[in-house]
């Protein structure tokens, strides 16, 4: 017994005492943020990881939501945390591209965080009710045109709302913020329904959430944005329909750290993510959803997150689409 | 394929102990989970969706729906016993459910409650098993226009909650009012109201006002005025419910089954709206329309039936149409989808025999509900026999706990406390909380229907005229307006008169 205690307070001192050269990290439980509610697509993305990773990290991973403002509540609760690895963040499309592409008051900025994995990509989707007659992108775009189109969104600052923007600026049409009408609602299954109930006229949004009305035939898809087509769904790729740069329009999901994660850390989490997503399971159940399991190197993280944050704040400024209050 | 042919293959799919031990393992770990206040049934939901990939896809969808019905019953019993709603569904539950256990009846609330859940469950499940295609489509048939005419009619329940002074009720309303405006604007996303804070940019959380609203102000006044209370146990005695008082009140809870139908099969409005208009409904209709709020059986029955009618009913637009009416269901769909099945037209086709599962499985969840719902009762129940001075303070844990773990979130408990002080002075000035609540809930929704219908029309008032729901709904509000308006005439003439004096002792 006063073995063990003793034990106990000398790697108690040990632990306290140890400096970054010799500690090996992780030696305690690490708190990972999910900064959207529970069952939402980015929760159950990291969910499923928490599993296979929590085996290849070797210590306990706490999975916490912070939920609130379109993900900025829990993105600010990490962003303030210390650099030391062992509070992380699971950034989605939402939080760290359009949002800072988007809101000039938001609390953080890309550059506050440090990202040690990209390891899911969403495919994107547009679809229109079968009931607008509309069976092509073409057709779309004409009734764009004469007026009196509008779209969902899951909320402003959602890339629903910004897909649909690019979308109708790549396809020409000029103004779309005029052009067309942004109807936003709470929560992307509410978006959804909005044009199956004839609210709006268009959707762009994450496949996974338009396949079970694609396959049931109350939706008809009209483009996908992945350079391969998306199974289930009877539309060209944007690259077929001569808009390339449209690929840059797609939801993921990675880890982030704040800004300082060390490079080891950093360099580690690559090496977990590795093992993680070659993990049976993980693969077929992100898959089974419509999803890419696609793994990026910190690096690569890094750079893809800061092409599409450029390309959607270009976007932005040239509408005039920033939102300074 | 005839319906004995589809009730056959749907019973071999879930005539198995799996099935049954998932539901009812789905069931309790539910009620319990909803018993625990700021453990909502969303969050138990969720947590259990993990364990259900490596199931067959009926057991793990059945465990799902048995922590879903658990939970909104769940909810109740703290509502009861500790004025503390376990789930935002039960708000209304207190209302007459807390007056009760302070008068030591406990145990006929909870027996009421339970009785009640478990008929508005079973009606709901029925529902969904026979009417499920039309619903579905009545329910499509609601866009902006109509959920802002239905919404507006909701906001006539302030009168029916508003207690003596119909002034107060509105006060109260207002300030509901204004504190749902705080967080992000929906339609062009500016911050209202949020101070520059990233914690308001969120809104307030409405677990954080519901428990702050409720629980906090007892405790308040407990300490304020320690001696009186202190010792004091609310005896709960042999009083179990009878079957005249659930004769009594069958009305009511049919009543409320079938509003937490139509509000369930409706995508995006949810469990508490339909308890508090199921409550309303029934103290217009009820001959001892004064004893509402202080007390009052057919008011729990009523709430009761009103959420737990909502829970059979979304699944209408979930497996109809794939749509998702709420959080629980987004999640339940997730689970639809890691299976590889799509919810929706096509699954009544391509998959009946699951769909006839679930139906079977539904049915039985509510013998499930009732026979748990019995033994946790009886397990809970003597939380009424707790002095309050041993009570609160664990009860104060309790809510702190619970606030916190909703958001992981510190300053959602500093709301709560904040809250918790705003009660305590509504309830020294006798300003119902209830209004508060309804216009918190009803307020952002009201105004964001309003908008989206004008960003559909191009700002023409005309399009909340549109069609014969809209114009159904006018009417209704209409009619009830006048009617509060000449009960409160009414009112004020006969208090003219100055009261015998052998009314008072």
């Amino acid at each position: 017994m006063k073995l063990k205690l003793m034990g106990a307070a000398g790697a108690l001192i040990a632990s306290l005492t140890a400096t970054a050269a010799f500690a090996e990290y992780p030696d305690r439980p690490i708190n990972m943020v999910i900064p959207y509610g529970p069952g939402g697509a980015t929760d159950i993305s990291a969910r499923s990881i928490a599993a296979p990773l929590g085996k290849a990290v070797g210590q306990p991973l706490i999975m916490t939501n912070i939920t609130g403002a379109g993900g900025a509540t829990g993105s600010v609760a990490v962003q303030n945390a210390k650099p030391d690895g062992y509070t992380m963040l699971f950034a989605r499309v939402g939080s760290h591209s359009v949002n800072p592409a988007m809101k000039a008051t938001l609390p953080y900025t890309l550059d506050d965080f440090r990202f040690v994995t990209v390891y899911e990509i969403n495919p994107v989707a547009c679809a229109v009710a079968p009931s607008s007659g509309i069976k092509t992108m073409d057709e779309l775009i004409a009734k764009v045109k004469k007026g009196g189109v509008s779209y969902s969104s899951s909320g402003v600052g959602s890339l629903l709302h910004i897909a649909a923007v690019m979308v109708l600026n790549e396809f020409g049409v000029e103004n779309p913020l005029q052009a067309a009408t942004h109807i936003p609602q709470k929560g992307g299954g509410a978006a959804a329904t909005a044009v199956l109930n004839g609210t709006a006229t268009f959707i762009c949004t994450n496949s996974s959430a338009l396949a079970s009305f694609v396959a049931n035939g109350q939706l008809v898809p009209l483009m996908v944005t992945t350079p391969e087509p998306v199974k289930g769904f009877d539309a060209p790729t944007a690259a077929e329909l001569g808009k390339p740069a449209l690929e840059q329009l797609v939801g993921w999901t990675g880890i982030a750290g704040p800004k300082g994660l060390p490079d080891e850390v950093a360099k580690k989490w690559g090496a977990w993510m590795k093992t993680a997503t070659d993990d049976k399971t993980f693969r077929s159940t992100m898959e089974s959803r419509g999803s890419v399991i696609k793994l990026m190197s910190p690096e690569d993280a890094n750079a893809f997150i800061k092409a599409q944050y450029k390309t959607f704040r270009a976007l932005v400024d040239k509408l005039g689409m920033r939102i300074e209050g | 394929m005839s319906f004995a042919d589809s009730l056959m293959a749907g019973l071999e799919i879930v005539g198995n102990i799996q099935s049954f031990l998932a539901l009812f393992a789905g069931v309790a770990i539910g009620t319990v989970a909803g018993a625990i206040p700021g453990m909502s049934a969303t969050m138990a939901v969720a947590l259990t969706l993990p364990f259900t990939f490596s199931m067959t896809p009926i057991t793990g969808i059945l465990l799902l729906l048995g922590v879903y019905k658990g939970g909104i019953f769940g909810g109740s019993i703290p509502a009861i016993l500790i004025k503390t709603p376990g789930t935002p569904a039960s708000s209304a539950t207190v209302l007459d459910g807390y007056p009760m256990a302070q008068q030591g009846r406990a145990g006929k609330a909870l027996g009421m409650a339970l009785w009640a859940s478990c008929t508005a469950d079973l009606i709901s499940n029925l529902s969904l098993i026979l009417f499920a295609g039309w619903l579905a489509s009545f329910a499509l048939s609601f866009g902006p226009p109509e959920f802002f005419t239905l919404i507006l009619f909701s906001l006539t329940i302030i009168a029916g909650v508003s207690g003596d002074s119909l002034l107060r009720g509105a006060l109260s309303a207002v300030a509901g009012l204004l504190l749902a405006t705080v967080g992000l604007d929906l339609i062009y996303g500016t911050n209202r109201f949020t101070f520059g804070s990233p914690n308001m940019m969120g809104g307030l959380n409405f677990i954080a006002v519901l428990i702050g609203l409720f629980a906090i102000p007892e405790i308040i006044g407990m300490v304020w005025n320690p001696q009186v209370s202190a010792d004091e146990t609310r005896s709960l005695g042999k009083n179990w419910v009878t079957f005249a008082e659930y004769k009594k009140c069958f009305r009511s809870i049919v009543r409320g089954s079938f509003i937490g139908v139509f509000l369930g099969s409706i995508p995006g409005i949810g469990a508490a709206p339909s308890a508090f208009l199921s409550y309303s409904e029934a103290r217009r209709k009820s001959p001892n329309k004064e004893n509402f709020g202080k007390g009052e059986i057919e008011g729990v029955a009523a709430s009761e039936a009103g959420n737990n009618g909502v829970a059979g009913a979304t699944l209408i637009p979930l497996l109809a149409l794939g749509v998702p009416g709420d959080v629980i269901t987004a999640i339940i769909l997730g689970a639809f989808m890691v299976h590889g099945l799509q919810p929706g037209p096509m699954m009544f086709i391509m998959n009946t025999n699951i769909i006839y599962g679930l139906f079977i499985g539904l049915i039985v969840s509510s013998v499930f509900l009732f026979l748990i719902g019995s033994v946790a009762i009886r397990g809970f129940k003597y939380v009424a026999d707790i002095p309050r001075g041993v009570l609160f303070p664990g009860v104060m844990v309790l809510c702190i706990f619970g606030v916190f773990a909703v958001n992981n979130n510190i300053f959602d408990v500093g709301v709560m406390f904040a809250m918790g002080w705003l009660g305590f002075f509504m309830m020294r000035f006798r300003i119902p909380t209830a209004p508060f609540l309804i216009a918190f809930i009803l307020g952002p929704l009201l105004e964001d229907n309003f908008r989206q219908a004008m960003l559909m029309s191009g700002s023409s008032p005309v399009i909340l005229f549109r069609g014969p729901i809209t114009w159904f709904f006018w009417s209704i509000t209409l009619v009830t307006v006048i009617a509060i308006v000449r009960a409160g005439i009414r009112a004020t003439t006969k208090e003219t008169p100055p009261l015998p004096p052998t009314n008072q002792e």
